[in-house]
């Protein structure tokens, strides 16, 4: 699975920086470093509503306090 | 005529206690890669060092870059300063240091501690030649100029330094040149010589500095052309136009924000590839493309940028920070103030309709005043600089 966090300048703003941590954090506590694959990226067009996440070409939008409750309803079901 | 210039660096220390700086430098550029520096130290310190050093060099600078002798100028400034009524003399110091088409470069000095001149690391004893003027005795030589060479010229507060309180004599000429030879190879900008030079002394003086002390140092450089893009043109058709107009400059490339490296990963056929490594936590991570020297996020790191730069005008202090670190802000920093010496902005001016949400610290007006005050920074720090819109 490729998880992409948006790290443009709006969603860096909004605290995608907090989002990537806790990312690294889960899929190492959860030894998931060689089913899923964290990757960054630039602007994806939707600011308004970031900090904006894609589960491989899905995009969702997930606020830095909900990063945990994310990944265990969207990322962990996935896998 | 060639690809040579002169990176210039000066900064000064105030007498402890005083507000103003007795020790002017002035820079007259004469077109392409010639120009006139001049420091001037005025007698005393105070309002009144200050007013005769400013004077001095302002009427020296001007009238050399006017292509008059330095025979007038000295007889100019001997009849048009004001007479100190303590010690009823027009005194200041001065040196001038001309290049003249980046091949040579002439050194006129009168009473000021002897420009130190390093080619190679290596101190070089130039001739020099007396003249009298006006009852004064000036010193005039002329050496050729090439890639690498070192000119620094100081006021006398840096021989000065420590006198009476580290060191009996002050800070000795030849160990003041032993001190920067230690650091000349490495490729410091002038700026950054100069700020370690003065350190030095602010040591030596034990932070009360007993007189204004002033540095300008001098590098001979080869011109090194840079190009920053950032935002997308206002008009979407201008993209190809805008990228095939940056790629095809001379020099490297630095791409700033997001939507701005997609255009250029797209118009390259290369793919843009996001790190994730947060290096400075309030600055986005950098990206890579394939023919770019360098892809960071935009405005946030631009900021940052103007920060640094405008630091680095004032004490530069944050040069620990910029000077090795490697986020996106940084390594700018580091390509625009020590590599480059042309600089070609390309500005896009599309609105990024998620920046015109009001609870977000950025808007199109902050990025484009952004881009003016850098390149105003820029100028300010000797570079040319070229702005186009698109």
């Amino acid at each position: 699975m490729k998880l992409t966090v948006c790290i443009g300048s709006s969603c860096h703003l909004k605290g995608s920086r907090q989002i990537v941590e806790q990312f690294q954090k889960l899929i190492s506590e959860n030894h998931l470093e060689d089913k899923v694959e964290l990757v960054g990226t630039f602007c994806l067009g939707s600011c308004q509503t970031g900090v904006s996440v894609k589960i491989d070409e899905t995009l969702f939008s997930v606020a830095p306090e909900d990063t945990k409750a994310f990944f265990e309803r969207e990322v962990l079901p996935r896998l | 005529m060639n690809n040579l210039c002169a990176d210039i660096g000066y900064n000064s220390l105030n007498k402890y206690g005083e507000e103003l700086c007795g020790d002017h430098v002035e820079i007259i550029e004469q077109g392409e890669n010639s120009m006139v520096i001049v420091l001037a130290d005025g007698l005393g310190s105070g309002v009144k060092a200050s007013i005769l050093s400013t004077l001095t060099s302002k009427i020296i600078s001007t009238m050399m870059a006017a292509d008059m002798s330095i025979e007038e100028c000295v007889s100019t400034i001997a009849q048009t300063l004001p007479v100190c009524s303590v010690r009823q003399v027009a005194y200041s110091t001065f040196t001038i240091i001309r290049i003249v088409g980046g091949i040579e470069a002439e050194i006129i000095q009168y009473d000021n501690p002897k420009v130190i001149f390093l080619r190679d690391g290596e101190n070089i004893d130039y001739p020099s030649e007396a003249l009298d003027i006006a009852g004064k005795r000036i010193l005039k030589s002329k050496v050729y100029i090439k890639e690498g060479d070192i000119l620094v010229a100081l006021s006398d507060g840096v021989p000065h330094a420590g006198i009476g309180v580290t060191l009996n004599l002050g800070w000795k000429m030849e160990n003041i040149i032993e001190y920067i030879k230690t650091f000349c190879h490495v490729g410091f900008t002038a700026k950054t010589l100069t700020t370690m030079l003065l350190d030095e002394c602010y040591g030596l003086y034990g932070g009360k500095p007993g007189d204004d002390t002033t540095v300008c140092t001098v590098k001979i450089r080869r011109r090194e052309p840079m190009n920053l893009v950032i935002g997308p043109p206002s008009n979407p058709a201008d993209c190809n136009k805008m990228m095939s107009l940056f790629f095809s400059k001379e020099g490297k490339h630095i791409v700033c924000g997001g939507t701005t490296s997609n255009i250029a990963a797209e118009y390259l056929h290369k793919p843009l590839k996001t790190k994730l490594e947060y290096i400075d936590k309030d600055i986005p991570p950098i990206a890579e493309i394939e023919g770019v020297d360098l892809t960071t996020e935009g405005v946030i790191t631009i900021n940052r940028v103007l920060a640094y730069a405008q630091d680095y005008l004032k004490d530069n202090e944050s040069y620990r920070e910029w000077s090795s670190k490697r986020d996106g802000a940084s390594l700018i920093a580091r390509m625009l103030f020590e590599e480059a010496t042309d600089i070609n902005f390309f500005v896009g001016m599309a609105v990024n309709p998620a920046h015109q949400n009001p609870n977000l610290p950025i808007n199109f007006s902050i990025k484009m005043r952004l881009v003016d005050q850098l390149a105003e920074c820029l100028k300010k720090m000797g570079k040319k600089i070229k702005v186009s819109y698109f």
